[in-house]
């Protein structure tokens, strides 16, 4: 009797474990199915459009990536019979990237970011050409972004973006920016640098980090730092001075017209003044100011664009403005001096008169 | 000086048409100032509320373009009104400057000093009013044209390089800071805290003054009244 019991529990205990063992070898099953098609190297599907779909997919697919220990049906969890006869959805990454997961995710919901993005505001609108996470990230060989081979480090996620905005990245890539990426130069912004990463708006939305308004607060992150410029020999009191000017004070109190950084810089097509293709080349700085300033003559590229008249290298601005501060204050002193000495004189007087 | 010998009567010292005028020039010199301040100081707390007062950045330039368009127009009014109506030109007349009001200045001076025996004998305005006046008109002149070209930005940048420009806005503000605090220095003595006219000079409002203020800041013009029987 006590043996049938000791029997019992034991196969109690072995049945409640199988349902966790199961899972496994079915999965290892079903990768090894997976592969008896997919990893045929001539597997691959012409679309209505003549398009050829690539589905050829090794055991080694995987491998190298942060999904490395997952199987095919932990993302393709529609397949439930094999051969598939249906074309498996599209996967849904937030089935296991979300705050709280089981699966051994990332604890992060930054990604909710992009429901709200220009990306995501598409998709949901039926924009099947809109990008979803893999669209980016890559589907199989998913890397850690801080992965230089990933497809969204800072040294390839131009590229990857330029897959849909393919006219922004050729201007990106031979402008400053992206020939500094080029180089390795770590500080160096890439798209997202300027753009955000999952939270991405188009430029004529207010939340956008590149929205009119917002544009030299974003430049400055980077172009206000002494440590970052300091590096490259770049000043860095080019921020300051577009906030004094005219331009600034505008743009802070919420004009949207005025210029900011990009207006005369560029966007994506920002190159050294030096640089003859530069919108700020002096060459180029009366056609820069005349979109706004139809006219501006070739005379008003001399000199310097931004200036602080409290600082010395500004010249004529500096010696003029510290003339009338020094002539304010000469003025001010001099009426204090005289009033008070009217008082002093005028009761001298009325003592006489008494 | 007796009390009894006080003279109660009074005399006419800005008409109307002055009054006006002065209120309007004080008026217009505010909201420029308000205006042209809160651009100028942008950065600090006051600046910044003060253009959100304004109805913004863009309101604020409309605010004080406006401003000055009125400011300009009273010149030009005022110029004609001295060159060509009698009351303007017996005022020109008495706003004059000549060596005397240097003479008398520097009289003043050593006579606050102890270094002279008399104060000076003012006409209808002595050096004070006289300075204060045409340092006003000089200066409203310069500030005006350097407006104009800061206002007509795209105009002057077919003509002028942009270093021009810069200068410009330099002197169009520290000009305008000199000219307002001069102004309210002057002013908060001279019509205000100035013994004789404590707490403030009237005449701004009413046009008239004490024959006894009169006899003892400006006797020259008090004697000339008094010829005239005016008194």
């Amino acid at each position: 009797m006590k043996r049938k019991i000791l029997l019992a529990v034991i196969v109690s205990i072995l049945g409640a474990g199988a349902p966790w063992l199961l899972p496994r070898a079915e999965a290892r099953v079903s990768l090894e199915k997976c592969t008896l098609c997919h990893s045929k190297s001539e597997f691959r599907k012409i679309l209505v459009d003549g398009k050829i779909r690539e589905l050829f997919v090794t055991a080694d697919s995987l491998k190298g990536s942060v999904h490395e220990k997952k199987n095919c049906v932990d993302c393709h969890f529609d397949i439930s019979e094999i051969p598939h006869r249906e074309r498996p959805r599209r996967v849904n990454c937030t089935h296991c990237h979300y705050k709280g997961n089981a699966e051994g995710a990332p604890q992060s919901d930054a990604y909710l970011a992009y429901f709200d993005s220009v990306h995501g505001k598409a998709i949901a609108r039926g924009n099947v050409k809109a990008p979803l996470c893999q669209d980016c990230h890559g589907s199989h060989a998913i890397l850690k972004a801080k992965n230089e081979e990933s497809a969204v480090s800072q040294k390839k996620v131009a590229e990857t973006c330029g897959h849909c905005h393919i006219e922004i990245y050729a201007q990106y890539k031979t402008s400053i920016h992206g020939v500094a990426v080029a180089k390795g130069i770590r500080e160096a912004p890439s798209c997202t640098g300027c753009h955000g990463e999952h939270k991405i708006y188009g430029h004529l939305d207010p939340k956008s980090t590149v929205y009119a308004t917002h544009v030299a607060e974003q430049c400055s992150t980077c172009h206000a730092s002494v440590s970052i410029m300091g590096k490259f020999g770049i000043e860095t009191e080019q921020v300051a001075t577009y906030k004094n000017s005219f331009h600034g004070v505008a743009s802070q109190f919420g004009s949207r017209t005025v210029a900011n950084c990009a207006s005369c810089h560029g966007t994506h097509d920002i190159r050294p003044a030096e640089d003859p293709l530069s919108s700020v080349n002096p060459k180029n700085v009366p056609k820069t100011c005349g979109k706004c300033h139809p006219g501006a003559n070739p005379n008003f590229a001399v000199g310097k664009m931004h200036i602080d008249a409290k600082k010395k290298e500004a010249g004529v601005v500096y010696y003029v403005a510290s003339f009338f501060k020094y002539l304010t204050i000469g003025t001010m002193l001099a009426l204090i001096a005289h009033i008070l000495l009217d008082m002093y004189g005028r009761s001298k007087r009325l003592r006489g008169e008494k | 000086m007796s009390v009894e010998s006080r003279e109660s009567a009074s005399v006419v010292r800005m008409s109307l048409m002055f009054r006006i005028q002065h209120i309007l020039l004080m008026g217009t010199l505010l909201v420029l100032a308000l205006t042209g301040f809160a651009l100028m100081y942008h950065d600090n707390w006051l600046g910044s509320a003060l253009i959100r007062l304004e109805g913004g950045v863009l309101f604020r330039g409309f605010i004080h373009c406006t401003a000055a368009v009125l400011l300009m127009a009273q010149m030009v009014f005022h110029a004609f009104y001295m060159l060509f109506t009698r009351e303007g030109k017996r005022e020109l007349k008495d706003f004059l400057l000549g060596k005397q009001d240097f003479a008398d200045f520097s009289q003043a001076i050593r006579f606050n000093l102890g270094t002279a025996s008399e104060y000076p004998r003012f006409g209808k305005y002595g050096y004070k009013e006289k300075f204060q006046y045409w340092g006003a008109t000089v200066g409203t002149l310069l500030i005006s044209v350097t407006g104009v070209i800061l206002w007509a930005e795209n105009i002057s940048m077919k003509i002028l390089p942009k270093i021009f420009l810069d200068i410009t806005l330099i002197i169009h503000g520290y000009q305008g800071l000199l000219a307002f605090v001069i102004l309210l220095f002057w002013h908060v003595y001279n019509e205000h805290l100035h013994p004789s006219v404590f707490p403030m000079n009237r005449a701004w409002l009413t046009g008239k003054v004490d024959a006894e203020w009169l006899r003892q800041e400006h006797p020259l013009e008090y004697e000339k009244l008094k010829q005239e029987e005016v008194l």
